[in-house]
């Protein structure tokens, strides 16, 4: 044994790696470029953010209502044409939620192997159709909260564990915006290719439900292994009850859910407002 | 935890300095893990590389919302797994045992790390894996053995028991050498 240090000391110490000069700048210079692939072909790929600002003009709405049925018409989304059987029209499920004032929901997600804390038990999204506001609870108390408003590209994050708080501006709307977005998940299902999956009552509410497995759902440039989303909407009122998601990236299984859906709510606008307690300290990044 | 909480948010906005951060801050730390569950400096660096590449393809996918580092680690033993899997079914089809530690040739110094690294790593290679496992992520990437436990999908006690047999075992390897 050396010196005073345990054997464990000893194995930590002595089982060290490192890169030489080169290999380092090798390895360093593949993630970065890797980095720069996906920002290129997300930013291609995604094309939501923008969208949701056009959408309010009605010659886009009208064009994008044209553009729907002719997709259906020409058979490519499977969903329509479903006879007596469905009781679900799903483009009118996009108009519907396209028009929603306001909605409110909850987010739930699970990562197995779940190897570390998540910080996180759930979220509660409040949503306009260009702000959002986002709070993270943890044990009944609220952790987080991060405001993105798509007018002006800023998200601001407010850790109240850690009394700080992030102000961001950025071209792209962060990750949680674009993939939490209700319309943007029924948009995306529109244009990809699903299997209806009948009818289940949830939460007492009759549904009618749809699958994808197209990685296309998901975007970016590094698609998930397994990708799968469904969608499960009223039967009655023709708006969406429950999100499901899963994917697995790197062996470690995602899954997401999306319910307690509040359609076509007016939402205060000072919940939008990014609200920031007096002493937190600032650590946005200065680049 | 704090700095890893802001380069998480930067590189998610997109920040490329933020993911050469947290490169330069793992990227050690994670060979030397993957180097003693591999006891192969080439195939460790291949797999380092792959999780860093993989990751920053991921900017855009889903959020990190815990531990970084455990992430990153978590993401090196899935690749090691999958990587020893394939390497059964190969040996499965070619019907030849698996080579052996690869010894990295004296032109390729692509890693740099000293004899009792080395000797360790192969002491370490001759734990059964789920052993090996526990005591390079106990020890090196400082895990809880809740932690591991939650990793390998066992009970706390299995990961205790692996974690004491490891370190007995490898005691014993390198008894006199330490």
């Amino acid at each position: 044994m050396r010196g005073n240090e345990s054997f464990e000391d000893i194995v930590k110490k002595d089982l060290d790696v490192r890169t030489s000069d080169g290999t380092h700048e090798r390895m360093r210079r593949a993630v970065l470029d890797a980095h720069g692939l996906s920002q290129t072909n997300t930013a291609a790929a995604t094309p939501t953010i923008r969208r949701r600002t056009l959408m309010r003009s009605p010659v886009v709405k009208l064009g994008i209502a044209a553009a729907i049925i002719a997709v259906v018409g020409l058979g490519i989304v499977e969903f329509v044409g479903t006879g007596g059987k469905s009781g679900v029209v799903w483009a009118d499920v996009a108009q519907k939620v396209q028009a929603s004032r306001g909605v409110i929901f909850r987010t739930t997600e699970h990562i197995v192997p779940d190897t570390y804390d998540q910080g996180v038990d759930f979220g509660m999204h409040h949503w306009s159709s260009t702000q959002s506001r986002l709070d993270l609870y943890k044990g009944g108390e609220i952790n987080r909260t991060i405001w993105s408003d798509c007018n002006t590209k800023t998200t601001t994050l407010v850790d109240y564990y850690h009394k700080s708080y992030v102000k961001m501006t950025a071209e792209k709307m962060p990750d949680h915006f674009r993939m939490a977005d209700p319309n943007g998940w029924v948009q995306r299902f529109l244009s990809c290719k699903y299997k209806e999956l009948g009818q289940k009552t949830i939460a007492g509410v009759l549904c009618e439900g749809i699958e994808t497995t197209d990685p296309a759902f998901y975007g970016g440039g590094n698609p998930p292994e397994t990708p799968m989303a469904r969608i499960w909407v009223s039967v009655e009122t023709g708006y969406p009850v429950q999100f499901e998601g899963e994917r697995v990236y790197d062996g470690a299984r995602h899954t997401f859910v999306q319910d307690q859906f509040q359609w076509d709510v007016e939402i205060d606008e000072s919940l939008f407002e990014p609200n920031i307690p007096a002493g937190y300290i600032d650590i946005s990044p200065t680049e | 935890m704090i700095e890893d909480e802001i380069l998480k948010w930067r590189f998610k906005h997109g920040s490329r300095t933020a993911l050469a951060r947290i490169y330069e801050k793992y990227v050690h730390l994670l060979l030397s893990v993957a180097m003693g569950l591999l006891n192969d400096p080439h195939e460790a660096e291949d797999v380092v590389q792959d999780v860093f590449v993989s990751f920053a393809r991921s900017a855009n996918g889903f959020g990190i919302q815990g531990s970084l580092k455990a992430y990153l680690a978590a993401c090196v033993v899935n690749r090691v797994r999958d990587q020893a899997r394939r390497e059964r079914v190969r040996q499965r089809h070619l019907g030849r045992p698996a080579a052996g530690p690869a010894e990295a040739s004296e032109a390729d110094q692509s890693l740099l790390y000293s004899e009792r690294c080395e000797r360790l790593s192969q002491a370490l290679a001759e734990l059964p894996y789920e052993q090996r496992e526990v005591v390079v992520l106990r020890i090196k990437q400082e895990m809880t053995l809740k932690e591991v436990a939650k990793l390998q999908g066992v009970s706390v006690s299995t990961v205790h028991g692996r974690y004491r047999y490891g370190m007995e075992k490898l005691r014993a390897l390198l008894d006199g050498e330490v």
